[in-house]
């Protein structure tokens, strides 16, 4: 089975939480194998979106995940990249897997997001969608909508 | 085996030369600062942690008061520049990541 890595950053924006659920349901419905690297706090909001474990059916802490990744672990990687620690991370865990990878890029301010965008386009090769978005989930969901289209076929 | 995340728990002995600032601003003081600079791949393996950031990550080395000063990230945190003292074999071993 196709197995895809969601990682997460910090739970201070309010879109990461419920973006996360919706893209791990629309990869388990791909027939991917779905995991969620996150840090604690942001698990935890996660636990109480989905107390059944409707939709986050394989969660790992994200230190942990991280000490133990290799090449080939997973063949999609899809990363929040949403702060400056968060652009590191997703660029750090391409460079391990070295696989298919997108980075979701979101923030209120254009300045950061451009940032950002160019940060990740300069030190990978990982699709981009981005959006100004903070409070609204529905931007960078249209746009995760479309890129994942293409990875039906995957 | 020298553990980062362990040390800096237990130990006193660091310093914090810049902190929750950007990878970028990190890297340069690092550059700018340090006395000789090794660069590592990201997610290579130094002082027992995976080295968080953008390729290529340089990582500071005093051969003479034997302690490195390296970026270190946290997600809600930003990022670090940590220094601290490290035995030799981390320094030799540092030097085989070097790209």
């Amino acid at each position: 089975m196709k197995k895809a890595l969601l990682l997460l950053g910090c739970p201070e924006s309010p879109s990461q939480t419920p973006l996360a659920i919706y893209a791990a349901n629309k990869l388990d419905k791909m027939g991917f194998d779905v995991t969620l690297a996150s840090t604690p706090s942001a698990m935890k909001l996660l636990e109480v979106s989905d107390p059944e474990g409707y939709y986050i059916k394989n969660k790992i802490d994200l230190e942990s995940c991280l000490d133990t990744i290799k090449e080939g672990d997973y063949q999609l990687l899809i990363g929040f990249a949403h702060k400056d620690a968060a652009v590191s991370y997703f660029v750090t865990f391409y460079h391990i897997l070295n696989t298919k990878s997108l980075a979701l890029v979101f923030h209120p301010d254009a300045e950061k997001l451009e940032a950002f965008e160019e940060t990740i386009k300069d030190s990978t090769d990982a699709e981009i969608v981005s959006a100004r978005a903070y409070h609204n989930p529905t931007p960078i969901r249209v746009r995760l909508d479309r890129a994942l289209k293409p990875l039906e076929a995957m | 085996m020298f553990c980062l995340d362990t040390y800096l728990r237990e130990s006193e002995d660091y310093t914090i030369h810049l902190n929750r600032a950007g990878f970028k601003d990190c890297a340069n003081f690092i550059e700018k600062n340090a006395k000789r600079v090794v660069h590592v791949p990201a997610g290579a393996k130094i002082v027992g942690a995976r080295i968080i950031g953008i390729p290529p990550v340089p990582i500071g080395v005093d051969d003479e008061n034997k302690t490195i000063m390296l970026p270190y990230t946290k997600p809600c945190y930003g990022t670090a520049v940590v220094e601290i003292p490290v035995p030799e074999e981390e320094i030799e071993i540092l030097e085989t990541k070097s790209i």
